[in-house]
């Protein structure tokens, strides 16, 4: 019987939420080609983040003190190892920082390409084929793989919805692969956050901006809750900031900064095309805007049209409640 | 002088008794002795002699620059016309500052009805007098220069106390210092004229009579020489400017050759450019008009040829010494909006867009240029064709939804939509409204599939990489899409197009929106027949580019009085004030000093209108920020399109009229 | 330091995708090629290495006739010489294909230094760099924002997720997928196109590299997603809107 694989990525002995996505990817497949669903980890077998891997029927430990730190060569080495004692049809991967630095270097060592960054696959009469964006997700393509197993796949985060973890039932297996410290050739040292800089819009994943609909200073207050219920930076567009109701270094546009966040939440903002050039990289725009002309309702993803003083607090409560 | 005659009786009473009875020729000595004619010849020499010393040295450094390589002498007939008006008449000199103007022009006048006296002056001092003092044309000529040489002490008089005691700012150096040089050669004008009146007042025989033309003579040697050393070369130098200026305004000059990057040294000052900048007479009217100086910035556009002047007298034009360092940054060079005011304003003929886009060239062609914004923008002219670094794929929605048909050679009429009327919100208002003209007059149209930038801010900071890519490739499409006739709403793209692109092919024939509006104006509507909302009172903003570029005036404001009350700016016509977008600077970051948008907006608000009329997209972007930041109770900002399109009825049919000849 | 950069031409990133004929690529007539972004940065980083330490950047690059004029670019920014791998046919090479040719026309070069961008903007697979390194036998990192020269090699920034970054030390030689942004990119000028038209651009066929073209992956479709982006107006009552907006938040954005 055949097996698909899933590597999981563990953060503090627990595999993260875009790994049970891959599993579940894993556990699809499984079930559409007929075959056993495995389960890898970096960590020792009595850890607590290995018994919520319920769905698979084998659960492997990887366990060597070479892997305690993240590098490519020694989880390269790793699953080389797994993979040619288990011989897998599928090799699943979370699509993470991780992966895509090391899963090439290792399908590259089994003679395999990493069909990377899959949002989705279909099983037709044995073959399968996997779909992945092309062009920043202007165009599908459909891959497969055209060599003999095993085929390498990583998974896009929320392409699959993680099931609930179940408990396990099975007998999680110690695999110590056989590394060498000098085959490592590479020195990471530890994690760190960059510094709290003054302000750096450019790498803030949610931004909430701010324009001439908030009437006055006073009204910022509003703005920044909203904000902050988010865990969001605040900016604004260029009046506000030349009336000194936020400092320039918040200023989104041609004249300020240019931000690409996952979120760019645009409340009062009509959308002229110097804030536009500097927030037109943001992967969704949702606006807040009175007037339901506002050209900013163009480039936006969800739109309320609405009253901001409203709007804002009712937003603001709800992002509260949806928190917890 | 009357104090410097000696206690000779004989003397001193002739003299009296002529001051009583003033004569109809002035005064000269009969007979001048050898020694007197000896010391006249050497005086003369030596004075000469001083002269050439520095106007040799000058002229030197002129010749020795670099040949301007596009330089061509003919047709003459605008170089004569242009002497005959900027020289002659010295109407760029009177037209905008009235009574200094005036009084300056009696002075240049004056020189020249002095010219004959003068020559028949030094020519009696050796005997060769050729003014017969007993003839009609002597009588006639010698009182008329007297009419002159009255004019003339009034006006010298006049301009030293306006240059040393009411002080404009803009006549000061950065140091806030006036040259003194400039008194002294006043004290000579007027003592010229003084000691020539004066001799009205004495008889030939007198010794005053020989005081007087000695006087006369000495204070004439003494300004000889004190002339190419002092801003007063412009005597010499600027009927010359004049006659051999470039031609076209701001007109950028191609490169020279392949190792030509623009202003990078002195070896890239050609003769032309070394001409002009020697005959700046620092009458600081570029700077009293340049939006970056009023706005506090470090530009100041005398100082930038002043600069280049200092720089030609230190290290001379053969120089490796770079030329934005000692004597000019390149900050000042990059605060530049082009506007044209300085260049527009310059009464001796000095091109100062040359020199400014030819420094920020030599800047940005060796990419000495290090700006964040500056880079972005080239970078989105580069990779996408368009200043705002939008995809191409907004545009085609844009045109998809508006339902614009795309031209293909059937049409009258290609409508350029530009960087603004493809991407910015409010630009495609303004298309949008100058479509929705175009359809009720039945305009055949189309827009093309594929436009790139005109390279207009490429251009103006002086990108030639960029600006040629982005021309050739436009070229390239016109041709292929057989586009004769353009219309844009932006004086930008008009203008670059008409005229910048004609470096890298021919261009199609481009016209303004204002200028297509203003042709079918008595075919449209006025503005309360279809609807109730006028305009009201409007004050038009004349945008740079349409106005002192491209000499349109009248043709948006007939736009506005066909649809609501006209009013004008203090500062309106060519001697509008920026809005401070030109140049490429609508791409660039913060200002330094205040704001030009905010400046202008002020101006016009001030004006008390409901409405702005605006005719350039940029203008209008400008503007709307500044207009933002002021509050409510601003007036609505409309352009020119957009009044005409509100006067349409509400429901436009497909084509109302008969389709447009 | 030899620094080799190699750099791929893409088509320019909003170009309109319509599917060509044979439904195996996008129509590329009326396309217009661009540097990827990332090898952009790649290159933008060598040459500030380049500038603070010496030595020499090498561009190397695939395709047809046409990915001259990128490598020229590159040259224009500052690049000493460039490698072209000329090919017609390169869409019959999977990436393992594509780094196997490019590892054979750099083996002879010994360089210090590969660098690549992160990923394409065509086909986004962030791979080929990394599959390089290990034919090349050497160590490799990705995501790298900063390169210094350290007494051992390298040391290096590597952005990891939400706001991480790492230092991480590694020998010479080594390859490096560079990410966007972190840089200025300079802009390419007219003195830069001068020079470059004297500098060396190597014409490589491919078919003399003894690769032959048998993929392990192949690109079996293509197809346009259905869901084309338009703007959903989230009505009703405030509380009703922020409600809706909330759960798009949660579903379909996922920042919640």
């Amino acid at each position: 019987m055949s097996t698909v694989l899933v590597f999981l990525e563990a953060k503090s002995g627990e595999p993260t939420r875009i790994s049970l996505e891959a599993l579940a990817a894993g556990a699809k497949l499984a079930s559409a080609t007929g075959a056993v669903l495995a389960a890898a980890m970096v960590g020792t077998a009595n850890g607590t983040g290995f018994s919520a891997l319920g769905a698979a029927s084998a659960i492997y430990a990887l366990d060597h003190p070479l892997l305690a730190h993240y590098t490519a060569d020694g989880y390269t080495a790793a699953c080389v190892q797994l993979i040619s004692r288990l011989q897998p049809e599928f090799v699943l991967f979370p699509h993470t920082y991780e992966v895509r630095d090391f899963a090439p270097r290792l399908a590259t060592r089994l003679g395999r390409v990493l069909i990377s960054d899959v949002t989705g696959f279909q099983a037709d009469a044995g073959r399968v084929t996997f779909t992945r964006q092309l062009f920043q997700g202007k165009l599908n393509g459909q891959y497969r793989a055209a060599s003999p197993a095993p085929c390498l796949i990583s998974v896009q985060a929320g392409a699959f919805r993680a099931d609930a973890p179940t408990a396990t039932s099975v007998a999680i297996e110690t695999f110590v692969p056989e590394l060498d410290a000098s085959a490592i050739r590479t020195a990471p040292s530890e994690p760190f956050r960059a510094a709290a800089q003054t302000v750096d819009l450019s790498s803030a994943p949610l931004i909430v901006s701010v324009g001439r609909g908030i009437k006055d200073e006073a009204n910022i207050a509003l703005i920044k809750d909203l904000a902050d219920a988010l865990g969001a930076e605040l900016a604004a567009s260029r009046p506000i900031c030349d009336a000194g109701w936020l400092p320039m270094e918040r200023q989104v546009g041609s004249s300020g900064q240019t931000v690409a966040p996952r979120l760019y939440l645009a409340v009062g903002i009509s959308g002229a095309i110097q804030h536009l050039v500097g927030m037109k990289g943001s992967q969704c725009v949702v606006a807040i805007n009175k007037d339901e002309n506002a050209p900013i309702f163009e480039i936006a993803d969800y739109g309320i049209v609405g009253d901001l003083f409203e709007v804002v607090p009712a937003l603001t409560a709800a992002v509260r409640k949806a928190k917890g | 002088m009357l104090l410097a005659v000696p206690p000779n009786s004989t003397g001193f009473a002739s003299c009296i008794a002529s001051v009583v009875l003033p004569g109809l020729v002035p005064a000269e000595p009969l007979y001048f002795s050898l020694d007197e004619k000896l010391l006249l010849a050497s005086l003369i020499a030596a004075a000469g002699w001083l002269f050439w010393r520095r106007f040799g040295t000058v002229l030197k450094r002129i010749l020795s620059a670099r040949k301007d390589a596009d330089f061509r002498l003919f047709p003459l007939s605008r170089r004569f016309w242009d002497f005959f008006r900027e020289v002659l008449c010295q109407t760029k000199v009177i037209r905008e500052r009235p009574l200094p103007g005036l009084a300056h022009a009696l002075v240049f006048w004056s020189f020249l009805a002095f010219v004959l006296v003068t020559a028949n002056h030094i020519a009696t001092g050796f005997g060769f007098g050729f003014l017969d003092s007993s003839g009609f044309f002597s009588h006639f000529y010698f009182l008329f220069a007297a009419l002159f040489a009255v004019a003339c002490a009034v006006s010298i008089a006049g301009l030293f106390v306006r240059r040393f005691i009411v002080r404009p700012v803009w006549l000061a150096h950065k140091d806030h210092t006036v040259s003194w040089e400039s008194g002294i050669i006043a004290g000579l004008i007027f003592l010229l004229m003084v000691t020539y009146l004066g001799a009205f007042f004495v008889s030939d025989q007198s010794m005053a009579a020989r005081l007087l033309w000695w006087a006369h003579t000495l204070t004439l040697l003494s300004f000889l020489p004190l002339v190419p050393h002092t801003k007063h070369l412009h005597l010499i130098l600027s009927p010359a400017t004049v006659f051999l200026s470039r031609g076209g305004f701001s007109r950028i000059p191609p490169l020279a050759n392949d190792d030509d990057f623009g202003m990078v040294t002195g070896r890239d000052v050609t003769q032309l450019t070394a001409l002009q900048v020697y005959s700046c007479v620092e009458c600081g009217r570029c700077t009293e008009h340049c939006p970056a100086a009023n706005t506090g910035k470090e530009l100041n556009p005398r100082e930038i040829i002043l600069g280049l002047r200092g720089y030609l007298n230190e290290y001379g034009p053969a120089s490796e010494e770079p030329l934005l360092g000692r004597y000019n940054s390149q900050q000042a060079a990059f605060q530049c909006t082009t506007c044209g005011s300085c260049e527009f304003q310059c009464p001796v003929g000095i091109e100062h867009l040359p020199v400014i886009v030819g420094l920020r060239r030599g800047a940005v062609n060796t990419g000495e240029w290090d700006d964040d914004h500056g880079g972005k923008l080239f970078l989105a002219l580069e990779r996408n064709g368009n200043a705002l670094g939008m995809g191409q794929s907004e545009r085609d929605k844009f045109v998809a939804r508006e339902e614009l048909p795309v031209f293909d050679g059937s049409q009258e009429y290609c409508l350029w939509l530009g960087c603004m009327g493809g991407y910015d919100p409010k630009g495609r208002e303004i298309i949008r409204s100058f479509v929705a003209v175009m359809r009720y007059l039945g305009a055949s149209y189309g827009v093309l599939r594929k436009e790139k930038c005109t390279g207009d801010p490429a251009r103006r900071l002086g990108n030639d990489l960029v600006f040629q890519q982005l021309a050739e490739s436009n070229l390239e499409t016109f041709a292929q899409n057989k586009v004769k006739k353009i219309v844009s709403i932006c004086p930008h793209c008009v203008r670059t197009i008409a005229e910048d692109w004609k470096a890298y092919g021919t261009p199609p024939e481009i016209e303004h929106h204002s200028e297509f509006l203003a042709r079918y104006q008595s075919r449209l509507p006025k503005n309360g027949e279809n609807s109730t909302d006028s305009t009201g009172k409007t004050v038009f903003h004349d945008p740079c580019y349409l106005g002192r570029y491209r000499n349109v005036y009248e043709e948006p404001r007939s736009v506005i009085r066909a649809n609501g009350t006209l009013i004008e700016a203090e500062r309106s016509h060519e001697r509008s004030f920026c809005c401070g977008a030109g140049g490429g600077l609508a791409f660039l970051g913060e200002e330094q000093g205040a704001r030009v948008s905010e400046t202008r907006v002020q101006q016009l608000v001030a004006t008390g209108a409901a409405t702005i009329g605006a005719a350039c997209p940029f203008c209008n972007t400008m503007f709307r920020d500044a207009l933002a930041s002021r509050g409510d109770g601003a007036p609505q900002l409309l352009d020119i399109a957009q009044i005409a399109a509100a006067a349409l009825p509400r429901s436009t049919p497909e084509s109302h009229d008969a389709p447009l000849a | 330091m030899k620094i080799i950069v190699a750099i791929k031409q893409v088509p320019e990133r909003d170009v309109r995708i319509r599917i060509d004929g044979a439904g195996r690529w996008i129509a590329l007539d009326d396309v217009e090629f661009r540097m990827n972004e990332s090898d952009a940065y790649a290159l933008e980083e060598a040459l500030l290495l380049r500038e603070a330490h010496g030595g020499e950047v090498i561009v190397l690059s695939a395709g047809p006739e046409r990915v001259g004029q990128t490598i020229r670019e590159a040259l224009a920014k500052g690049a000493d010489r460039g490698i072209h791998i000329v090919s017609d046919t390169l869409a019959d090479y999977d990436a393992l294909g594509l780094a196997r040719l490019m590892a054979a026309a750099i083996r002879n070069e010994a360089a210090d230094l590969i660098l690549t961008g992160l990923q394409s903007d065509d086909l986004g697979l962030g791979q080929t760099g990394v599959i390089l390194a290990e034919l090349m036998g050497i160590p490799h990192s990705s995501l790298i924002l900063k390169i210094e020269k350290a007494d051992t090699g390298l040391k290096v920034l590597r952005e990891l997720e939400d706001g991480w970054f790492q230092h991480i030390e590694m020998p010479t030689p080594a390859l490096l997928t560079i990410q966007s942004g972190n840089t200025k990119l300079r802009y390419a000028t007219l003195m830069g196109i001068k020079k470059a038209k004297t500098k060396e651009l190597r014409a490589v066929p491919a078919d003399s590299l003894g690769v032959a073209p048998t993929p392990v992956v192949l690109l079996d479709s293509l197809a346009l997603p259905s869901r084309q982006k338009t703007t959903q107006i989230l009505s009703g009552t405030p509380a009703e809107a922020a409600a809706a907006l909330v759960e798009k938040l949660q579903q379909e954005v996922r920042v919640l």
